[in-house]
């Protein structure tokens, strides 16, 4: 079979102040017609370049294709090299015969156009259709992509739908002038991982139904292993390795896709073991990853939550009264022992971040007690809650974002132990000194300023700011979530370590089922603003007892080709609003005891 | 619905704030209207008539009423200087204002959003350049130099239109709109200057949005990319600096009219203040307030029009 599209050589350059870098290089591929290829790497490896080439939007970037050939095969038969065609013939292939979806669906839509506007303005000018054949088109395209009351939603605009919602539209879109090759670039990450399992399905799905091929770019081998046929992996610009997706999961040739492997949590992998388990990394940290594994301690509680209620008020009216309440947490209970990872998982909006700054009291709860070491946190005035601080830190999501960009590391890292008066002059210096060695910073980094740092390094040197005062907790709010998967690998083992060494107890909030399965001694699952189950990470992920944790872990991606879960289309049940009118009194969390400690939400 | 109601409420009441600063700082200058009528070297008695005929003497808070009560009555007082009703006055002096303020905004924003757009178009390259360095010429020199270049090179030199003066629009309106040009183009290349930069700078964030990207791997063409959807979300931003502009130009058109001897709220205000026409000195700032208020809020209402995501409520 001829190919639909083969790459050859292709190199990318941009032209930068400190002049040219290559963005990819000696890049060459082949796709089939009705294939699937991922192109797969971690941030840099240039993948979203190659992708963004096959359209010749990289210019828009500031990037100029210097060699190479990108050889399209066109509706008509005719064989199109993309890096040589004109603005016109790419205008004209553009939308039509190859179509594209973009990783932000809450961005990818023109906020000032309806949905009826976007969607028929392409096929207005590729297929030349009047405005109403176009949005009789339109409304068909919103049905093939199972958008429910599709009629309503030509008349919106982006902000009234949601992001899943978006994303099909956005899909609708790529897909309506039928094009034979499909460009995903990172369609999913943005998405709630029940979303994503829908988004890929319908990706599936349509694949099928219009034998159009796809080159489907990710930094998830999870979703690889879900999706693709053929997988290219792809590293600082260059291909390190090509090959059929079984042989790629099960027998890949070059290090750098075995440690990219190694690096991936798989869920379920994680069955019959007891005890959180570092992740396997290649390289130096092999020997340190297989100590001995963790020392059994006697349960002891440092954090109890009883009942915490967190609610916002929703403003409204000429007098900014409050007109409603967003119940973001309610009624949740917990403990967690010291030493321990109790995991809070959940969707986008679940409440679980604002549980876990209610804890911290970051934000005021509306009711409810939190003890922690025999200290009810709730009762503490202002100035003795400042100083309860010295003992609950927390780190959060976004390394680039967390830390002053305009002051010395070493003064950041510092800054919370003279907060607290812990050390001065020489004592201070060596603290922070052993800090930077405790995270593995090279001490060099201490007079640097935060844009010198990659995000690992940055989330290391976020995570010595909370290590600084000597805490007892750290609430961990998606602190991995924003790195790159073997960087998330090595902070989280990184993690691990402290807590054996220090014995720290981590509130670990995050919506990655995989990574929590891996370091969670306890599991609570969140929904609406509650903990639908809790119990030990064992129970929990072997034999989930809530629909809506089955159907959250039916959702997971799985990193292995042979378990396979989005071919049919999905429709998980859509979230419904935490939105109550004033006065709404909610009933108590009642919880069924399945078995000893794991705990189920009564229906 | 209640949102306009709420706005209009506002505007009523920081105009009445405005009578009150206003009053009071007429009140506090140094001579009164009896003064300024019967001239400093007039006879004391009849000075202390007409205070008590002008009901000058009545206790503030009596005249305060006094003149609100008027102004809400339509019984806006008399111009001491052109011995006329200041009603009359002012709403012939308004027209030839308007005429005159939307003239120069429209030619701003036709020559700023362009200006803006290219530039961000062409970010960092020689087109930026050449845009903001003309923007910055046009704000960097006082808009009254502008108008004597104008009046040079358009009046003096190429003789294309009128130096100076004013033709009533109901008389004719063509006469209106070209003693009006070159005043506009003046207030407009000084108004221009921040337009530019708004423009560039809101494109400029729009370009580099996903949708446009988007758009662009639709297949549409850069202009409809550019001109349409890029546009279409930059245009607010500019829109509410331009209303808040409007402030900026009634300060502006006092300098202006008066240099083109061109008869409107400008020139009006400039000859209250040179000859100490108190009563119309109130009543003139009272109206130009109204008038920049609303003006504000139908730029806040056009907003809703513009963008969808904006709910009034």
């Amino acid at each position: 079979m001829k190919d639909i599209v083969s790459v050859d050589h292709l190199r990318v350059e941009f032209a930068t102040d400190g002049g040219t870098v290559v963005g990819v290089e000696d890049v060459s591929f082949t796709i089939a017609p009705g294939e699937t290829l991922c192109v797969v790497g971690e941030s840099g490896s240039g993948k979203s370049v190659t992708s963004l080439s096959l359209m010749r939007l990289v210019e828009f970037g500031g990037g100029t294709i210097t060699a190479g050939s990108l050889n399209f095969e066109r509706a008509d038969g005719s064989l199109l090299d993309v890096a040589a065609a004109n603005a016109q013939v790419m205008g004209a292939v553009r939308g039509h015969e190859i179509g594209m979806i973009f990783q932000e669906p809450m961005t990818a839509l023109n906020p000032v156009f309806t949905i009826e506007r976007q969607l028929t303005d392409g096929l207005m000018l590729h297929k030349g259709l009047t405005q109403a054949a176009a949005s009789a088109r339109a409304l068909e395209l919103l049905q093939s992509v199972r958008i429910p009351e599709p009629e309503r939603r030509l008349k919106q605009y982006p902000h009234e739908l949601s992001g899943g919602m978006r994303q099909r539209v956005v899909i609708a879109m790529a897909m309506a002038c039928d094009p034979k090759l499909l460009i995903a670039d990172e369609p999913t990450t943005a998405l709630d991982v029940t979303i994503q399992a829908e988004i890929l399905a319908l990706i599936n799905r349509l694949k099928r139904e219009n034998g159009m091929a796809v080159l489907f770019i990710t930094h998830d081998m999870a979703v690889v292993a879900q999706m693709a046929d053929r997988v290219v992996v792809m590293y600082r610009g260059r291909i390190v390795e090509t090959g059929s997706v079984t042989q790629i999961f099960e027998n890949p040739q070059e290090d750098y896709t075995k440690a990219l492997l190694a690096a991936v949590p798989k869920l379920g992998e994680m069955k019959g073991k007891p005890a959180p388990e570092k992740m396997r990394l290649i390289g130096d940290e092999a020997a340190r990853a297989a100590a001995a594994p963790a020392k059994a301690r006697k349960p002891e509680v440092l954090l109890q939550v009883k009942n915490l209620t967190t609610r916002f008020p929703v403003k409204g009216g000429i007098l900014r009264r409050t007109v409603a309440q967003v119940h973001a947490v309610e009624d949740v209970s917990f403990s967690l022992n010291v030493g321990e990872t109790l995991a809070l998982v959940g969707e986008s909006g679940c409440g679980k971040s604002s549980c876990g700054r209610s804890i911290l009291r970051l934000i005021e709860p509306t009711s409810g007690e939190v003890w922690i070491g025999g200290r009810d946190i709730g009762a503490l005035s202002h100035a003795d809650l400042r100083r309860a601080r010295a003992d609950m830190q927390m780190v959060f999501q976004d390394p680039f974002a967390s830390l002053n960009p305009y002051r010395r590391l070493k003064d950041q890292v510092a800054e919370p132990i003279l907060n607290f008066g812990l050390a001065t002059g020489a004592a201070l210096d060596a603290m922070v000194l052993q800090l930077f060695d405790r995270v593995r910073l090279p001490r060099d980094f201490m007079n640097r300023y935060p844009h010198e740092l990659s995000g690992g390094q940055r989330q290391r040197v976020a995570i010595a700011r909370a290590l600084a005062v000597n805490p007892k907790l750290i609430v961990a709010d998606e602190a991995v979530s924003a790195l790159d998967v073997s960087v998330q690998a090595q902070v989280l083992n990184l993690m691990m370590e402290l807590q054996e060494d220090l014995g720290l107890s981590y509130l670990f909030i995050s919506h990655d089922m995989a990574v929590v399965e891996r370091v969670a001694h306890q599991v609570g699952v969140m929904y609406l603003g509650r903990i639908v189950e809790i119990g030990p990470r064992s129970a929990v992920f072997d034999s989930p007892q809530h629909p809506y944790t089955q159907s959250l872990l039916s959702a997971v991606p799985i990193a292995d080709p042979r378990k396979r879960r989005f071919g049919e289309d999905l429709a998980f049940k859509p979230i419904t609003s935490p939105i109550f009118p004033l006065g709404h009194k909610p009933a108590p969390s009642t919880y069924t005891e399945v078995t000893p400690g794991h705990f189920v939400l009564s229906l | 619905m209640t949102y306009v109601l709420n706005r209009l409420l506002s505007v009523i009441l920081t105009l009445f704030l405005i009578t009150l600063v206003t009053f009071a700082v007429t009140n506090i200058l140094p001579g009164d209207v009896a003064m300024m009528i019967m001239g400093t070297q007039s006879n004391p008695e009849a000075l202390a008539g007409l205070r008590e005929s002008l009901g000058l003497n009545d206790p503030l808070l009596v005249q305060y009423a006094h003149w609100v009560g008027g102004l809400l009555t339509g019984d806006w007082g008399n111009s001491l200087i052109f011995k006329k009703p200041i009603l009359e006055l002012l709403s012939q002096k308004i027209v030839a204002s308007a005429v005159l303020v939307v003239m120069s905004m429209g030619i701003a924003l036709a020559l700023a959003i362009p200006l803006g757009v290219w530039a961000a178009v062409h970010r960092d390259k020689w087109q930026d350049t050449v845009s903001s360095s003309s923007a910055l010429l046009g704000v960097s020199l006082p808009d009254f130099f502008w108008g004597i270049v104008m009046i040079l090179v358009f009046a003096r030199w190429l003789g294309w239109f009128p130096s100076s003066g004013f033709v009533d629009p109901s008389v004719d309106f063509l006469g209106t709109l070209q003693h009006a040009f070159l005043p506009a183009l003046a207030l407009g290349l000084g108004l221009m200057a921040h337009l530019t930069r708004m423009t560039r700078s809101t494109m400029t964030g729009i370009l580099s949005q996903e949708f446009i990207r988007v758009a662009r791997a639709k297949g549409l063409s850069e202009r409809t990319v550019i001109w349409r959807y890029a546009l279409a979300n930059a245009i607010g931003p500019v829109i509410t600096i331009a209303g808040l502009q409007i402030g900026y130009l009634f300060g502006s058109i006092i300098v202006m009219e008066s240099l083109f001897g061109y008869t409107g709220m400008g020139w009006l205000t400039y000859q209250a203040l040179l000859n100490r026409d108190l009563p119309l000195i109130q009543d003139t700032v009272f109206v130009i307030a109204g008038v920049v208020m609303l003006t504000n809020l139908a730029v806040d209402l056009l907003y809703v029009v513009i963008d969808p995501r904006i709910r009034l409520g």
